[in-house]
């Protein structure tokens, strides 16, 4: 069952459109990758789930559209949002990152926190530490321990590996796997990182300039001469 | 979030500390003391919304102004009580300031400071030309009733009133919604991202502020017995009650009240060498020097300087 539909989707920076009617499905349970060079509008896409952008189109979560609803009430519905290059509070405690997550989701806080911290115990040695003093691994882990704490089904994840070394990048894809191995969550993330994204998804979404120009699973994209395109402009 | 007993014991040292002073210092200091406290409550009433949001105000005398005239104007023209004319203050402050201002908050950074700014010339000009019957116009009005007589009993009113007021700040802002607040500062987009109304905490940061500059601008007059329109709608009392928060340091409970006292003896303390505006360079220098130095301000450089003396201890 498709947890996530987005049918049509177009949207705007002002007169500027970012993306030009884009659909795709994501199934319950999944793991799900849009890669793209910069610029192809990967992060529009989720900021228009989010309810962050003008759109048209429309976006359905559980067969309900989510469309022109405001991000608290898309937060509530159980989508979570980890932005790109973390997007944290800097001078704020890991604790207090995290409590601002919470903010939707007041029941679940003990238990949420207790699933970060299982994911990344690095965070709970650090909970007094300014965000702005971490580096850039611990950042991505506090961004992606913000959106959990939104209590979500639905995770979204811009770009993160950006900026990242390979190790840690490699941690990151782990803990994506445990949250929907273990906890049962359906996962989107986008990625400049090809590989990283073929390597994790089960299904990928290749964008280019606002548009999908191919989908498929990894194994299918893997030698499709569009993904170069895509990348490379040849 | 985070409160501990120490806390608690920290704030009750410090008031006791506060209501002490009577028996140690003489009545003129007490006399700055009251000055300053009254300088705490309006940079707190600043901080809340500008130190936390990044909202920067440089209309906050408008507030004040709401809180201050409404109160006068009941008080010496229609012979309300100063205890019904306060609390109408307030609320006067706060609906009017929302009925003006919060159109304000969907702009941001140097358009909304403009725009505050601009609200406290208008309002400044209005006072003087409409019904100057009850404002006083251009001479403001006197013989307002006060609440307290004598050097103590205005130190005890005005320490009260501010120490209750940094206290109920410091407690809103140790609850998840102050830190969404001071969140919104950081980082508005990711506020939103997370779910949160931008909107709905701008408007708390706002509504809380507007109660604190109105009841303190209502109490001022009261300790004062007169309003003037030209002080109160001054750019230097402006620029005051942002240096005090500024150096002492913004986003916090306790660094606007430092910056306040420090400012207020320091312009105090210069008074005999330059009893004109030209005090006014010189704490505009020493406040540069130590935003240079230390941009988190005086509470930062006393906590560093707490940690040093306790790892020298240990």
């Amino acid at each position: 069952m498709a947890l996530l539909e987005i049918d049509q989707l177009s949207a705007f920076y002002g007169k500027a459109q970012a993306l030009y009617d884009v659909s795709l499905q994501v199934e319950e349970g999944s793991i799900i990758g849009v890669i793209g060079a910069n610029g192809a509008g990967k992060s529009t896409l989720l900021d228009s789930v989010m309810g962050l952008t003008k759109t048209q189109g429309d976006i359905r979560l559980e067969s309900a559209s989510i469309s022109g609803c405001k991000p608290g009430e898309i937060v509530r519905r159980g989508v979570g949002y980890a932005p790109e290059r973390f997007n944290l509070f800097p001078y704020m405690s890991v604790r207090d990152n995290l409590l601002v997550g919470a903010y939707t989701a007041r029941d679940d806080i003990a238990r949420n926190l207790d699933m970060i911290h299982t994911l990344f115990p690095r965070l709970e040695e650090r909970e007094g530490q300014e965000t702005s003093t971490q580096s850039g691994g611990e950042r991505q882990m506090v961004s992606l321990g913000r959106a959990l704490m939104t209590s979500p089904r639905l995770l979204l994840v811009d770009e993160p590996t950006i900026g990242l070394a390979p190790k840690v990048c490699l941690e990151i894809a782990d803990v994506l796997r445990r949250l929907q191995a273990e906890f049962g969550l359906t996962v989107v993330i986008t990625e400049q990182n090809a590989n990283f994204a073929l390597t994790l998804a089960e299904q990928v979404h290749v964008l280019e300039t606002g548009r999908i120009v191919a989908s498929g699973t990894p194994a299918e994209l893997t030698d499709d001469p569009r993904l170069a395109e895509a990348y490379f402009g040849h | 979030m985070g409160l501990r007993w120490y806390h608690f014991a920290l704030w009750a040292a410090f008031a006791a500390g506060m209501f002490l002073l009577p028996e140690i210092v003489p009545r003129g200091t007490l006399r700055t003391i009251i000055f300053a406290n009254f300088l705490a409550i309006f940079a707190i009433s600043w901080d809340t919304l500008s130190g936390r949001t990044g909202y920067v105000s440089f209309g906050h005398p408008f507030l004040i102004g709401i809180g201050a005239y409404t109160t006068a104007i009941l008080t010496k023209r229609f012979d309300v009580p100063v205890e019904i004319s306060i609390p109408l203050a307030v609320l006067m402050t706060m609906v009017g300031g929302l009925i003006v201002l919060l159109p304000a908050l969907r702009i941001k950074g140097s358009y909304f400071a403009l725009v505050t700014l601009a609200m406290m010339e208008l309002m400044y000009q209005l006072v003087q030309v409409i019904r100057p019957d009850l404002t006083g116009g251009t001479r403001g009005m006197s013989g307002l009733p006060t609440l307290t007589r004598g050097a103590v009993n205005g130190f005890y009113m005005s320490t009260a009133l501010m120490l209750s007021i940094a206290f109920t700040t410091w407690l809103l802002m140790k609850t998840r919604l102050g830190t969404a607040l001071s969140a919104i500062g950081m980082n508005e987009e990711a506020v939103a991202g997370s779910g949160l109304s931008v909107t709905r905490l701008k408007l708390v940061a706002f509504t809380a502020s507007a109660f604190t500059a109105g009841l303190g601008g209502a109490v001022y007059v009261h300790y004062l017995g007169s309003i003037a329109p030209r002080a109160l709608f001054d750019i230097n009392f402006v620029f005051t009650i942002i240096v005090a928060a500024l150096i002492g340091g913004a986003g916090t409970t306790i660094g606007p009240i430092l910056g306040a006292f420090f400012l207020t003896f320091l312009l105090e303390y210069l008074r005999p060498w330059l009893p004109g505006a030209e005090r006014y360079l010189i704490y505009g220098g020493v406040a540069l020097v130590l935003y240079m130095y230390q941009p988190k301000g005086l509470i930062y450089l006393m906590g560093q300087a707490v940690r040093r003396v306790r790892k020298g201890a240990a």
